[in-house]
C-alpha cells in the first residue's frame, strides 16, 4: 500500500516535471501586472491570432522576479500598472529602446528613453459618499483638504498603495517638500483611515465608514455603475452611493496616471513583443481599456463612454508634470515615513 | 558519536536519512537567500529603517494579535474538540467537518465577509436593524484570524482526545476526584502536546497573515514588509524585515520546545489501551449545539452565505464553466501532491524528534517551522534563484511548485504526526525488531498505522493551505497557470465580487469534499478496540 503509494507519488512528480519543462519557442510571455479579472478579455482575444502565455502578478511581485531571473528570464514584455514600476525596470536597465514608429502612436506621455510605451491613463479624485456629502462643500485644491476639520476621522487614504504614492511625489516635486510635509501633517492630524489598496476604500466608502477617500477615478465608476454600464447608457441607475469630485483644473490632486508596457532585454521574440504593444494601441485594445475598464486611452480621437468625463476635458484637469520624475520614489517613502503614515 | 557511525546510520536509515536532508535543505535555501540579499543593504538606511518608533510598535502590535488569536481559538476549539470526541452528541461527525472548513475560506474572504456584515450599511443593519461598529483594526483582525485558524488547534486536540488512555483518568475518578477535576488535572496536561503544535501554527499563521490584516488595517510586521516589497521595489530592506519576522519565529519556537521537553505520553503498562467513555450530556446537549452551531455560523456560513450573496449579485451571464474547470484542476493538480509530499516529509522529521530526541533533532524539527515562517514571497524569491542557478530545467514547472508548497506547509503536517507519535508506543516496534522485522519494517507494520490518523489530518492541512495559497503561486506556477485562489484573488481584488464568487464557492466546495473524504477514511481507519465509538 505505501510502495505503491510512494511509487505514485513518484510518477507524477515526474510526469509534471517532464510535461510542463521548458518554454516552447515561438510563445510570446507577458509579465503582466496588470490583473487578470482587468485584461484577460482582451488577451483571449489577442490569443486568437498569437501563442500568448501570461504570467500575473503585482507590479512589485514580477519586476522582483525578473531581477532574480536575471538573463535566464522567459518573459518577453512586461506589462505594468504603474510608471513608477516601468521606470524601475528602465533604471535596472531591463528594457529595450523602442522605434519611433511605435512611440509616436501614444506621444502624449511618452518617457525620453523611449524604454516604454504609454497605453492608458487614470486620474486622481476625491470620491465622496453621495447620502452624507454635498460636492459643492468639497474643496477647490487637494491642498485644502486638510481644512476641512468636519471630516476629522471620515477620510480615507491609501498611503502604500503605489498610485498614491506616485500622488505625493508629483506633489513634492511640483509644489515643494516642505508644502508636501505640511500637507501630510496635517491630514494626519485629521485621523484618516489608512487602507491597503483601493478597493476596500471604495466599499468602506460606501458602507459609510468614511465620507470621502483619495482614489483613483475608475474604481468609482466600476462601484458605482457596475455591470450597469455596459446597457444603454443614457439611462444608468447607480447602483452605488459613491461619486467622484474633481478639483479645480491643473490642481495636482488630479493628477493623471500612466499604464505602460515595454519589451525586455531577455527576449527571443523581440518583434512579436513590439507587435503585442501596437496590439495594445490599436481601436480594439484601447476602446477595451475605456469601456471596460473605463480608463482613458492614449491613441489620440479615441472616445470613451457617455458617462466618463471626455478625454480632453479630463486631461486639462491634470496638472503639467514631468512623469519621468515619479521614479523618485526613495524621497516620497523617506517622507510618508517621516509623518508616521508609513 | 563518531563520524564513521555517523554515516553508517545515514546508510542504514536512508528512508530517514534523504527526506530530513530535503525538508532541511529545502527550509534553508530561503534563509541563505535573504542573509545573502540583507548584507547587501547598505547599513546606515538599515539601521534607519529597523531602529525606530514603528518597529517597535509593529511588533507590539503583532505580539498582541498573536496572543489575542491564541486565547480566541483556544476558546473555540477545545469545547469543539471536546464535543466532538469525549460526548455521544448525535451528529458529531458533521460538527468535526464544520470544525474543518472554515480552513476551506481564504482569509481575505472571510475578512470581507465580516465587513460586508457589520457596519451602518452592513448586513446585519439591513436584515435585523442592528447596527454595530464596521469591523476593523485590533477586533477585527482578531476575530477574522480567530476564526479561520482555530480548526488547527481543533483537529490537533481532536486527535489527542482521540489517542487519549483513559485508565488514567478511571483510576483518578477511583481515587475520589471529580469530573471537573479530573479534566482540569489529568486531561489537560495530557493536550499540552497538541495544544502547543496547534497553537504553534495558529502563531505563525498569524505572524505570516497579510490578506486579514492588510484588510481590517492592522499594522503588523508581515504588512510592513509586504509594503515594503510593493512599495519600494526593494528586495533588500524588505529581506532584512523577513529576517526580524524569522528572529520573532525563531523565539516563539524556543517557547515551545522549552514547552514540549521531557513529555511523554504513551502508555507503558501491559495490557490494552483503553478509549474513554462518552459523556451523555442530556439536557446539556442544547448548549453543545447552541455553541458549535454559533461557531459554525460565524466560521462557515457567514463567508458562504457572502460569496453566495456575490454570486446572486453578478448578472445571468452564467458561469464560466471552462474557466471554472480548467482553473480547479490546475489547483487540485498542485495542492494534491503537495499534500502528500509534505506528509511524507513531516513523517520522519516528526519521527526523529519523538523518538530519538536530541538536540539535533530538535533542530531538525524546528527547521520545518521557519519554511512555514518565512514570508511566501521571500520563499519564491529564493526557489526563483535557486532552481535557475541549479536545476534550471525545473523552473516554471508543477514539480517545482509542488515541492514548493510541500516544503513551506510542511509545518502544518509535522504537528499531527507528532502528536500521533507521542501516543504510539515504541516498545511495539522494539518488540517487532526482536522478532526479526528490520526497522523499516517494524515501523511499517507497527507504528505506521497508529499515526495514520494523523497522516490524514496532515494531509488535509496541507490540502486546504495549498488550494488559497497565493504568492509561491503567482511566481513558481508553470506559465499560464491560473488557480481557484488566483482567480479569485484577482477578481476580489478589483472588486468584481460577482466574478470572484464561483470561484471562491469551488474553493470552498472542494475543500469540503476532500475533509469529508479524509474524514470517512479516519473512519475506516480508526482502531478495531474504538470501532464501536464510531
Amino acid at each position: 500500500m505505501t510502495r505503491l503509494f510512494s511509487l505514485s507519488l513518484i510518477a507524477t512528480l515526474v510526469l509534471s516535471l517532464l510535461g510542463c519543462g521548458g518554454e516552447q519557442q515561438d510563445e510570446l510571455v507577458i509579465y503582466s501586472g496588470r490583473s487578470k479579472a482587468l485584461v484577460d478579455p482582451l488577451l483571449e482575444q489577442y490569443e486568437g491570432e498569437v501563442n500568448v502565455e501570461v504570467r500575473y502578478g503585482s507590479d512589485a511581485e514580477l519586476l522582483a522576479a525578473l531581477q532574480e531571473e536575471g538573463d535566464q528570464s522567459p518573459a518577453d514584455v512586461f506589462w505594468a500598472n504603474t510608471t513608477g514600476a516601468l521606470g524601475n525596470a528602465v533604471n535596472n536597465d531591463l528594457l529595450t529602446e523602442l522605434p519611433d514608429e511605435l512611440m509616436e502612436q501614444s506621444a502624449r506621455f511618452a518617457p525620453t528613453n523611449q524604454r516604454w510605451l504609454p497605453v492608458t491613463t487614470r486620474f486622481r479624485v476625491l470620491a465622496y459618499n453621495s447620502d452624507t456629502v454635498r460636492p459643492e462643500d468639497l474643496p477647490d485644491s487637494v491642498l485644502d483638504l486638510p481644512e476641512h476639520e468636519e471630516f476629522e476621522g471620515r477620510i480615507g487614504w491609501t498611503p502604500a498603495y503605489s498610485s498614491f504614492q506616485d500622488f505625493v511625489t508629483a506633489l513634492r516635486v511640483t509644489e515643494g517638500e516642505e508644502t508636501a510635509r505640511t500637507w501630510l501633517t496635517d491630514m494626519q492630524a485629521l485621523n484618516p483611515n489608512s487602507y491597503s489598496s483601493n478597493t476596500p476604500m471604495i466599499q468602506a466608502l460606501d458602507a459609510g465608514e468614511i465620507d470621502v477617500g483619495l482614489t483613483n477615478h475608475y474604481y468609482v465608476l466600476r462601484l458605482r455603475y457596475g455591470d450597469a454600464k455596459v446597457d444603454d447608457e443614457g439611462s444608468i441607475d447607480p447602483e452605488a452611493s459613491v461619486a467622484t469630485h474633481p478639483f479645480q483644473e491643473e490642481d495636482i490632486g488630479n493628477l493623471a496616471l500612466v499604464t505602460g508596457a515595454g519589451v525586455l532585454q531577455t527576449s527571443d521574440q523581440s518583434e512579436a513583443a513590439r507587435e503585442f504593444l501596437r496590439f495594445l494601441m490599436s481601436d480594439e485594445a484601447q476602446s477595451f481599456a475605456a469601456e471596460t475598464l473605463n480608463e482613458y486611452p492614449l491613441r489620440p480621437g479615441a472616445e470613451v463612454p457617455e458617462y466618463m468625463m471626455p478625454v480632453d476635458e479630463a486631461l486639462a484637469l491634470s496638472p503639467d508634470f514631468d512623469f519621468e520624475r515619479l521614479q523618485e520614489m526613495d524621497p516620497t517613502l523617506d517622507l510618508l515615513r517621516d509623518v508616521g503614515a508609513l | 558519536m563518531t563520524g564513521a557511525r555517523v554515516l553508517d546510520t545515514i546508510r542504514d536509515r536512508w528512508y530517514v536519512a534523504i527526506p530530513v536532508a530535503v525538508a532541511v535543505g529545502g527550509v534553508l535555501i530561503p534563509l541563505v537567500y535573504l542573509l545573502l540579499r540583507a548584507f547587501q543593504a547598505d547599513p546606515a538606511t538599515l539601521w534607519d529603517l529597523v531602529v525606530r518608533g514603528r518597529t517597535l510598535r509593529l511588533l507590539g502590535n503583532t505580539v498582541g494579535l498573536t496572543v489575542g488569536v491564541l486565547v480566541g481559538t483556544s476558546v473555540l476549539a477545545l469545547p469543539l474538540a471536546w464535543l466532538t470526541t469525549r460526548t455521544a452528541l448525535p451528529g458529531r461527525r458533521l460538527l468535526t467537518l464544520l470544525g474543518v472548513l472554515p480552513l476551506a475560506v481564504p482569509g481575505y474572504v472571510m475578512a470581507y465577509a465580516l465587513m460586508a456584515t457589520t457596519g451602518e450599511y452592513g448586513t446585519l443593519a439591513q436584515t435585523l436593524g442592528l447596527v454595530v461598529p464596521r469591523l476593523s483594526g485590533y477586533v477585527g483582525a482578531w476575530m477574522a484570524l480567530s476564526l479561520s485558524t482555530f480548526p488547527y488547534l481543533f483537529l490537533n486536540l481532536r486527535t489527542a482526545f482521540l489517542g487519549l488512555d483513559s485508565s488514567l483518568e478511571e483510576s483518578a475518578q477511583a481515587l475520589g476526584r471529580g469530573r471537573w477535576r479530573v479534566f482540569v488535572q489529568v486531561v489537560l496536561p495530557q493536550l499540552r502536546p497538541a495544544f502547543l503544535s496547534g497553537g504553534l501554527l495558529v502563531a505563525l499563521h498569524v505572524l505570516g497573515d497579510f490578506g486579514v490584516v492588510s484588510l481590517m488595517r492592522y499594522d503588523t510586521f508581515s504588512y510592513a514588509l509586504y509594503i515594503q516589497y510593493a512599495a519600494s521595489y526593494d528586495r533588500i530592506y524588505a529581506a532584512c524585515l523577513a529576517l526580524m519576522l524569522l528572529v520573532l519565529t525563531g523565539a516563539i519556537l524556543l517557547l515551545e520546545a522549552r514547552l514540549l521537553k521531557g513529555l511523554l505520553f504513551h502508555r507503558t503498562e501491559s495490557g490494552a489501551g483503553r478509549t474513554a467513555a462518552q459523556y451523555r450530556l442530556g439536557p446539556w446537549r442544547w448548549a453543545g449545539y447552541a455553541f458549535a452551531a454559533g461557531v459554525a455560523g460565524l466560521s462557515v456560513l457567514l463567508p458562504a452565505g457572502t460569496v453566495g450573496y456575490w454570486m446572486a449579485d453578478s448578472t445571468a451571464s452564467g458561469l464560466p464553466w471552462a474557466s471554472l474547470g480548467a482553473a480547479l484542476w490546475d489547483s487540485v493538480s498542485a495542492s494534491a501532491p503537495a499534500a502528500v509530499l509534505a506528509a511524507l516529509l513531516a513523517l520522519p522529521v516528526a519521527y526523529l524528534g519523538v523518538r530519538h530526541p536530541s538536540n539535533w533533532t530538535r533542530v531538525v524539527e524546528r527547521v520545518a517551522y521557519l519554511g512555514y515562517a518565512t514570508p511566501p514571497l521571500a520563499f519564491a524569491l529564493a526557489l526563483i534563484v535557486f532552481s535557475l542557478g541549479a536545476v534550471p530545467f525545473a523552473y516554471q514547472t508543477l514539480g517545482l511548485l509542488v515541492m514548493a508548497y510541500a516544503l513551506h506547509f510542511m509545518a502544518e503536517a509535522v504537528g499531527p504526526v507528532r502528536s500521533a507519535l507521542y501516543q504510539a508506543p515504541p516498545h511495539l516496534e522494539e518488540a517487532a525488531r526482536s522478532l526479526g522485522r528490520s526497522p523499516l519494517g517494524a515501523f511499517v507494520s507497527v507504528t505506521f498505522p497508529l499515526v495514520r490518523r494523523g497522516l490524514l489530518v496532515s494531509m488535509a492541512f496541507v490540502f486546504l493551505s495549498a488550494m488559497k495559497e497565493l504568492p509561491l503561486t503567482f511566481l513558481l506556477a508553470p506559465i499560464g497557470f491560473e488557480t481557484l485562489a488566483l482567480n479569485t484573488w484577482s477578481y476580489a481584488e478589483e472588486a468584481m465580487f460577482g466574478q470572484a464568487a464561483p470561484y471562491a464557492l469551488t474553493i470552498m466546495f472542494v475543500s469540503a469534499l476532500f475533509v469529508g473524504v479524509l474524514l470517512l477514511r479516519e473512519r475506516a481507519t480508526e482502531h478495531p478496540a474504538s470501532a464501536e465509538r464510531a
